[in-house]
């Protein structure tokens, strides 16, 4: 798992807040639904129940993790039965990411790193948002991963998994926007490859981003 | 999973036979770790034999490599089958790991 024991789902959804305002950090059309699929299968991977490579993905076992979470995304890829992709089994989960963002958030305010805060926005619509209560975690993997985008370690597989989500979805821009990252381009795209289902995320969601940029009416 | 253990040149050489994926990388994970607690410095692992790497073979490819780092020593990878070097290729393995034609080469290497 990860550090202080979240989930990839949890880190994640952690991740993607604004520290401030608890809103989600831009990134492009369905890529967070896709960023947290792909949480959830490396998180599966790691507790060895899946494994993947790039043709297939393949269960290892069934045995329940003792995650509920992690469990209902076990027993959804038991119930296709089928043999799939990581791609094709990043979209079937997809369909289930707002239920993986909503219990990460449920764990997250149950442990106290965030709160739940209702707002109305023009006075009128309700808004939920996540404001940071603390923010140790956070700036810890930040931190942990500013490292080692700024230097030349290896990294470990956790991070490697973490950093390839992060920049598959964009939110690896958003937490790493100084002129250092930019500098350092070339190593974050390193890294970013190093993990299967990182690559499959980043593109599923490039496809997305091009169809849809491509539908769109001419000079828009 | 096949692993053969052997010394050349100060090296521990673990020749890797068969596949390397979920089921077997644990096994495999137990052999670095008591090779790296026991102070092994250099460790070659000789990929002549291996048919085929998963996204977990390759995590503990990665995990070894850095283990040695942080205690001081290097991993190095040799004769990759096309099988492996692709999915090497493929994760940027090739760039970020010490690969060599083959186990004398590795062994012969100073890191």
């Amino acid at each position: 798992m990860s550090s202080a024991n979240l989930t990839f789902i949890e880190e994640i959804v952690l991740l993607a807040l604004d520290d401030e305002t608890g809103a989600l950090l831009p990134m492009p059309p369905l890529a967070f639904r896709y960023a947290l699929a792909g949480a959830a299968i490396c998180d599966l991977a790691l507790l060895n129940r899946i494994d993947t490579d790039p043709d297939k993905l393949v269960v290892l076992s069934k045995e329940p993790t003792g995650d509920p979470l992690l469990d209902e995304v076990l027993t959804a890829i038991l119930s296709v039965g089928s043999t799939l992709r990581v791609s094709g089994w990043l979209n079937v989960l997809s369909e289930i990411s707002k239920n993986l963002e909503a219990a990460a958030l449920d764990r997250l305010v149950a442990r106290g790193i965030l709160r739940r805060e209702e707002k109305k926005i023009l006075w009128v619509f309700g808004v939920r948002r996540y404001p940071t209560v603390d923010n140790q975690e956070r700036t810890e993997v930040r931190t942990r991963l500013a490292n080692l985008i700024l230097g030349d370690d290896l990294p470990d597989p956790r991070d490697a998994i973490l950093i390839s989500l992060l920049c598959a979805s964009h939110l690896a821009d958003k937490i790493f926007a100084g002129r250092e990252f930019k500098m350092r381009s070339e190593r974050m795209a390193t890294l970013a490859k190093m993990d299967l289902v990182g690559r499959e995320v980043a593109g599923i969601i490039d496809v997305v981003t091009r169809t849809l940029n491509a539908s769109l009416p001419i000079g828009m | 999973m096949d692993i053969t253990e052997s010394i050349q040149n100060s090296a521990t050489v673990l020749g890797l036979a068969g596949r390397l994926d979920g089921l077997t990388s644990g096994t495999l994970e137990q052999k670095v770790d008591a090779l790296v607690a026991g102070g092994a410095k250099r460790i070659v692992f000789d990929c002549g034999q291996l048919l085929y790497v998963s996204s977990a073979g390759l995590r503990v490819f990665l995990s070894s490599a850095k283990k040695l780092k942080t205690a001081g020593g290097s991993a190095a990878f040799a004769a990759l089958t096309p099988a492996v070097r692709e999915v090497f290729e493929l994760s940027g393995f090739t760039t970020m790991l010490e690969i060599h034609p083959n186990a004398a080469a590795a062994t012969a290497a100073k890191p």
